[in-house]
């Protein structure tokens, strides 16, 4: 511990207190104003689906307009922990499959569903079929962008498992492949409209969310513990 | 190239110990295993034998939606869950990128940076496909319009799979190893490929013939080509490894 004190990292504290900012932004925005977690229902009329839109217009749009700076907070994010995982005993392809996989989750998986609910509320007096259409596309590209995420956290668990560096307990490794399980669970969401597999369903949706909170909160416990432990004499490969 | 190459020898010999190629090899079998997955999801979606042509009238891809609701979200949600699944494969060659006696190791991040590219493309072409499918009810020319971005994302930008093999042949090219990391046709094999390839991008012009997206050049050439792409570097990266081992 006195070499890991006199090491500086700053570089590195600064990055781990984007984890708390970025996720607390997150929640405002998706549950507390535009309405995304948890999803409104996949069975509603066109004309419902309207009204939804009608009531929550100003919500959805300062959230989204938000989470377009907030989003960027990701990137940081992908990058701290590639840098974590290349501090691992295990080839850097994993590293870089991390940063390639969150990069494209960022799009599809996130910032399509606020397009689109950001399209959907700038002219409210578009076709009711559009606007439905634009809520499908929301919702399901958020709750049903599963490989960019499963793949993530694959090799995020084999990482751990594999590493003999001891950056993360291995025990992580099985709350992170969890998640890969969570994915799968959530590809009905492109068949029910009703149901625990639906897109706002106890299955598809609020098992994986309540996994998805356990991770991140370990996590982000976990890579506080690594940037501690690191010592001023440890090379990291470039 | 002499001179690059010992600069390269000198600089390895401050760098940290070699790893295990256990990552490697689980990339390459993860990609093998998701592959041919995804190989069954492609002859079993009903758009592809043959392919859906673009000169459909709005009501007959409504029909076509309708009548193979099922199947088309079964193989767009297997390419959902699977295709990411080869990213750990296209890693593997950007970290054997960097083990090339190159100038630098630049090109090793641009093919990374373009892959990050093609994949986005291709997950977003496939959650179009899946949203035409949610419900193939709707309004016919909002399925058409879905359908039309599925194809037209799929099929017209390629230019990250060009890039990427372009990186790939230069650094090929460039690598000064007395035994290089790939065999040297490599390079030559890689521009073939991006060169089968290109031609796709009139994919989102054409509504027949061969540069539509159904044709022989955009449709079959192109993933004729990415397929047979997949195969020889799965050979060349399994040598590759080998060769690492037996160095270290």
């Amino acid at each position: 511990m006195s070499e890991a004190a006199i090491a500086d990292k700053r570089d590195l504290w600064f990055c781990w207190w984007v984890l708390p900012f970025f996720y607390s932004f997150f929640g405002l925005i998706f549950v507390l104003l535009t309405r995304v977690m948890p999803p409104p229902s996949p069975h509603k009329t066109d004309a419902q689906i309207a009204t939804f839109f009608h009531s929550h217009t100003t919500t959805i749009q300062i959230g989204f307009a938000i989470l377009m700076v907030v989003i960027g907070g990701s990137g940081i994010l992908n990058g701290f922990v590639a840098y974590e995982m290349k501090r691992m005993s295990v080839n850097p392809a994993f590293a870089y499959t991390y940063i390639a996989t969150l990069a494209v989750g960022a799009i599809p998986g996130c910032l399509m569903c606020a397009f689109s609910f950001l399209a959907a509320t700038f002219r409210p007096d578009r076709n009711v079929h559009i606007i439905a259409m634009l809520y499908d596309v929301a919702l399901l590209t958020f709750v049903g962008s599963l490989g960019c995420f499963a793949t993530q956290y694959l090799v995020l668990g084999i990482a751990v498992l594999l590493d003999k560096n001891q950056i993360f307990p291995k025990w992580f490794a099985y709350v992170s492949f969890w998640n890969v399980i969570t994915e799968l669970l959530a590809a009905p969401v492109f068949v029910f409209k009703k149901g625990p597999f639906s897109w706002n369903g106890a299955i598809s949706f609020w098992e994986g969310t309540v996994i998805f909170v356990i991770y991140l909160n370990c996590f982000i416990l976990l890579l506080r513990k690594a940037v501690q432990s690191q010592g001023a004499t440890e090379v990291v490969a470039d | 190239m002499l001179a690059a190459a010992s600069l390269w020898l000198a600089s390895r010999s401050a760098s940290v110990p070699p790893m295990k190629a256990t990552a490697q090899w689980i990339s390459l079998w993860l990609a093998a295993f998701f592959g041919a997955v995804m190989l069954v999801a492609f002859l079993i979606f009903p758009g592809f034998f043959p392919p859906m042509s673009p000169d459909w009238s709005a009501q007959h891809v409504a029909d076509f939606y309708a009548h193979h609701a099922t199947l088309i979200r079964a193989s767009m949600v297997i390419f959902n869950l699977c295709g990411l699944m080869l990213v750990p494969f296209f890693m593997v060659i950007v970290y054997q990128m960097k083990r090339m006696a190159t100038p630098t190791q630049v090109l090793a991040y641009c093919y990374l940076s373009a892959a990050v590219s093609g994949f986005t493309l291709f997950a977003i072409a496939d959650l179009m496909w899946l949203i035409a499918a949610f419900r193939p009810l709707r309004d016919p020319q909002l399925v058409m319009l879905l359908n039309d971005l599925a194809w037209i994302i799929f099929t017209a930008p390629v230019g990250a799979i060009v890039a990427q093999n372009i990186c790939l042949a230069i650094a090929v090219r460039l690598d000064a190893r007395p035994v290089p990391v790939f065999p040297k046709w490599v390079g030559p094999f890689s521009l073939l490929i991006g060169a089968a390839i290109v031609p796709a991008c009139c994919g989102a012009i054409f509504r027949s013939g061969p540069l539509a997206w159904n044709g022989l050049i955009s449709f079959w050439l192109r993933i004729f080509a990415y397929g047979v792409y997949f195969v020889v570097m799965f050979v060349v990266l399994s040598k590759a490894i080998r060769r690492e081992a037996a160095e270290a």
